[in-house]
């Protein structure tokens, strides 16, 4: 057996162990004050009320001191546990019997994602992830839903097409790829090694990176990424713009071509009968 | 070639984020393959969109590059659109089968394909959730003739 502080050298270290302990007992302390300082039914003492505001002083105390820890902790720990959130939520969309329940599960998940993106270094895109999609395209999944079922629950959705065969493919591709992410390295493999101009020109063989590395998490982040997108990426940028708008126009053409067929159908229909 | 969750390298930082979009990814195509659902299909679909999403940023850290981000920025617009599309056709759907239901329109199906037939479907009961009941607050209020009367002068 492999002892624990070898797998996680970073857990092992003692700053991190005090820290995370002293937030855990303030994080407590304040439960336990709360919960004492709220009306109660039954037995609401005048001593209890003092234990409860002597306990929330000091959980605010240990507030203050782990506050000026908390960076010990870093950013392996908030990503455990956003990615947690969104895998767990995610399992929960696919396999909730109710669709509208799923799309609630799939709101989680996206906060979940966005907390990765957010921890990634993708400042711009964790906050988009939550307007574009739980702010508009969930909302919309959820009128249709509210629209199409209002009664609830059908046998569709209580039954599955072929679960043992998808859940075999997906376990199947989750091994493929885990199995190719382990097996990542530091060492750049040689024949994926972008070649460098000096090289691709005749030159000596210069092994570096075509483009400096960025700090992703500057400041000026997000005035950066607008930069990229307006400035190496414009017709990119016009190309989306123009689908957006296609988009658009197609989904009311075809909302309004499968009405005006129906009409015809039942005009044609109503022709035939006269004559 | 094993895997395990360690922290603190930027290569560790990118297999865990390419672990959490590759289960993301798997989970969104069991659930595309095996939902019957139109709109958790959709669901779904999106769901290997946000794999990819977190693949892509997770990718863009390790090389220290924008080129991921402007990738998802396309990706958000691109499921924007599919959206669109996709919430017109299940209406469409909606409309001409009165169902939310992909095996309605099984009769699309090539030839060679038997037609599914639902044998055993799960009771209604096992799989209702129990909503939460309201207690009462307060007591009932009285009526108060006073004001009623009041009311009919105005």
């Amino acid at each position: 057996m492999i002892p624990w502080n070898t797998l996680f050298p970073e857990i092992a270290n003692f700053d991190f162990i005090t820290s995370g302990i002293l937030l855990a007992i303030a994080v407590t302390c304040l439960a336990v004050s709360l919960y004492l300082l709220l009306p109660k039914s039954g037995r609401d003492s005048k001593t209890a009320q003092r234990l409860g505001w002597l306990l929330g002083l000091i959980a605010l105390g240990l507030f203050i001191v782990t506050g000026q820890r908390l960076g010990n902790i870093g950013e392996e720990a908030v990503f455990l546990m956003v990615s947690l959130v969104a895998v767990v939520s995610a399992a929960a969309t696919i396999t909730c019997r109710s669709p509208v329940y799923a799309a609630i599960w799939f709101a989680l998940c996206l906060a979940g994602v966005s907390g990765v993106l957010l921890v990634l270094g993708a400042q711009f895109l964790g906050v988009a992830t939550i307007v574009v999609y739980a702010g508009a395209i969930l909302v919309m999944f959820l009128f249709v839903l509210m629209l199409a079922q209002p009664a609830g629950l059908t046998t569709s959705d209580r039954i599955t097409n072929e679960p043992m065969l998808s859940t075999v493919a997906g376990a199947v591709l989750l091994g493929l790829l885990s199995l190719s992410i382990g097996r990542l390295s530091a060492e750049e493999p040689l024949c994926c090694r972008p070649p460098s101009k000096a090289a691709a020109l005749g030159g000596t063989a210069v092994n570096q990176r075509p483009n400096e590395s960025i700090d992703l998490l500057a400041s000026d982040q997000v005035a950066r990424l607008g930069g990229e997108l307006f400035g190496h990426h414009l017709i990119a940028v016009e190309a989306v713009g123009i689908l957006l708008l296609v988009a658009l126009i197609g989904s009311i053409a075809i909302l309004s071509n499968g009405l005006e067929g129906s009409q015809t159908e039942a005009s044609s229909l109503q022709e035939e009968s006269q004559t | 070639m094993t895997f395990a969750i360690v922290f603190g390298t930027a290569l560790a930082l990118l297999q865990n984020g390419l672990m959490v979009g590759a289960i993301l990814l798997s989970l969104g195509l069991i659930g595309i393959l095996s939902r019957r659902n139109l709109i958790v299909m959709f669901l779904s679909a999106e769901l290997m969109l946000q794999g990819i999403s977190v693949s892509l940023v997770a990718w863009s850290r390790y090389h220290g590059d924008f080129g991921g981000h402007v990738l998802v920025v396309f990706v958000l617009s691109v499921a924007a659109c599919e959206a669109a599309i996709a919430l017109v056709f299940v209406l469409q759907a909606f409309t001409r089968t009165g169902r939310l239901d992909s095996t309605a329109w099984q009769t699309l199906r090539e030839a060679t394909i038997d037609r599914s037939i639902d044998h055993e479907i799960p009771s209604l009961n096992a799989s209702l959730p129990n909503f939460p009941r309201l207690t009462p607050a307060g007591r009932s209020p009285t009526p108060d003739d006073q004001a009623a009367t009041q009311r009919d002068h105005i």
